[in-house]
């Protein structure tokens, strides 16, 4: 049974046909990309898949269940993550801000949110703020947060995009990592085609707006796959060539 | 930086320094009469009488005292009522114009309306004081609380914080830089409210005072009154910027740290 189905989602908004109908199945444990050109929806549709808003048409089901409002079992990863952390906490509470509402004891969200920061490499950064990190450990905290939750599904909304080139690489690894280490289901947007083929086990393309999807790609990279190494192999440029001539729109030449 | 501040200080100092020498020197030359403005050295002896006799404490005491129960009354209420106007358009959409109709009205308008209803006493005053510390906390706890990042309210959403939790440790914190603007402004025109309630109908206080000094021809006993409350205002907003400082800590910083 596929672990996320989405069926005809679409949005509307005012005369604006954002997405036109996205269906897809997502199994559980698998990594899935979602790339498109710009302005196609594909942040909205994620943030219609996690409840936090509405679909004008179609529908979102998570275990089976229909979804209406965030499900406890997915986290969501914001674009802005420098905005998604709390200014006032300091590095560790913001992390335990993820499971302070579970009536756990004190000292167990301390253990849990420094075993999480420890998972990010940045168990000595826990009495910090957050605007006095980077912006490459400011998405570190967002991850261990993420973590913390244990969520059995990890929605991704353009995480690295602003981030710079070699802390995205080194976050992409992290990632890879972590998601090797504890498969759970996930869901990124991106519109960064290398990072979609070095993460992903399949990925959708979708269209312009409004968007359908246009096809859907099997990766088939071994893992655990190499920041640089990988990013040589045939398969790895063959992937790229064809996403990138499919959302730029050129006649594919491979 | 630092340096600079305290050398800026200083010339402030100077100027307050010079004009009471130049005060001295016109009455001393007898330009303007001594009934009318006496001597800042007079001034001063009085005042020092009043300090070193502990005559103050009594009056600036129960001047102090309904300003803080007004006070913590207004805030309290303004906070509640701009938390729940802020977050639900339907009761902001209920209550925002009754509140723009009030809010430009100078409260000390409506202290003969609650002389009316409450009498001379005690209550009449406090509320006077939480009537005009009311206003402006309302109106900044409403702009604070609209202005909270919607990532970070996603944030808390899809980590399954319900509404309550979300309004303690997203909306209140996010708006708190805010609040606390609007409770500073508050606490000057609560100083304004509890002198004026005290001169209208007044047994005591500081208000009370120098109205009283004034009638019975007591002029140097005004003045000092009058010192003793602009050192009050200072001090109280001294306080609380003071406090602003350590409950935002996290801001400043921040500010500091992106520049």
């Amino acid at each position: 049974m596929p672990h996320i189905v989405l069926d005809g989602v679409g949005k509307r908004y005012g005369d604006i046909q954002a997405i036109g109908s996205v269906s897809l199945k997502i199994e559980p444990r698998e990594f899935m990309a979602v790339v498109g050109p710009s302005g196609c929806g594909k942040s909205t549709l994620l943030q219609i898949a996690a409840g936090l808003i509405p679909a004008s048409t179609g529908s979102v089901a998570l275990d089976a269940a229909p979804v209406t409002a965030p499900p406890p079992s997915v986290v969501y990863l914001f674009q802005q993550y420098s905005r998604s952390l709390l200014p006032w906490r300091t590095v560790r509470r913001n992390v335990e801000f993820a499971i302070e509402h579970h009536g756990r004891p004190r000292a167990e969200l301390r253990d849990r949110a420094m075993h999480h920061l420890a998972r990010v490499g940045l168990e000595k950064f826990d009495e910090k703020y957050p605007w006095q990190l980077s912006g490459g450990m400011q998405q570190r905290v967002a991850i261990a947060r993420a973590l913390a939750a244990e969520p059995r599904v990890l929605m991704m909304d353009e995480p690295f995009s602003s981030v710079d080139a070699l802390t995205r690489l080194d976050l992409q690894a992290l990632i890879q990592e972590i998601w090797m280490a504890q498969p759970m289901t996930v869901l990124l947007v991106t519109h960064d085609v290398d990072e979609a083929v070095y993460l992903a086990d399949r990925i959708a393309v979708l269209t312009h707006r409004p968007s359908h999807v246009a096809e859907v790609i099997e990766v088939g990279l071994d893992r655990p796959r190499d920041a640089i190494a990988t990013r040589e192999q045939k398969r790895f440029l063959e992937l790229r060539h064809h996403l990138l001539s499919s959302l730029l729109r050129r006649p594919d030449a491979a | 930086m630092r340096r600079e501040r305290i050398t800026g200080f200083a010339w402030g100092l100077g100027t307050i320094a010079a004009l009471l020498v130049l005060l001295e020197l016109v009455v001393e030359a007898g330009w303007v009469k001594r009934s009318l403005l006496p001597p800042p050295s007079a001034v001063g002896l009085v005042l020092y009488d009043l300090l070193a006799s502990g005559e103050v404490l009594p009056p600036l005491a129960e001047t102090l005292a309904r300003l803080a129960q007004g006070f913590a009354i207004g805030t309290a209420i303004a906070i509640l009522a701009g938390l729940g106007m802020g977050y639900l358009p339907w009761l902001h959409a209920l209550l925002e114009p009754l509140v723009e109709l009030i809010r430009p009205l100078p409260k000390s308008a409506l202290v003969p309306v609650l002389i009316l209803f409450l009498g001379l006493g005690e209550a009449m005053k406090v509320t006077s004081v939480a009537l005009a510390v009311f206003f402006p906390g309302l109106v900044a706890t409403i702009q604070g609380v609209r202005g909270v990042d919607p990532v970070l309210l996603d944030t808390a959403r899809t980590f399954g914080h319900g509404r309550l939790r979300i309004m303690a440790h997203i909306i209140l914190p996010a708006a708190l830089p805010f609040v606390l603007a609007g409770a500073r402004i508050g606490l000057g025109l609560g100083l304004v409210l509890a002198t004026l309630s005290e001169m209208l109908a007044g047994q005591g206080g500081v208000g009370f005072l120098i109205l009283d000094m004034q009638r019975s021809f007591r002029v140097r006993q005004m003045y000092a009154w009058i010192v003793i409350l602009a050192v009050v205002g200072l001090v109280l907003n001294s306080l609380f910027l003071a406090l602003e400082r350590s409950l935002l800590h996290w801001q400043h910083a921040q500010a500091t740290a992106t520049h």
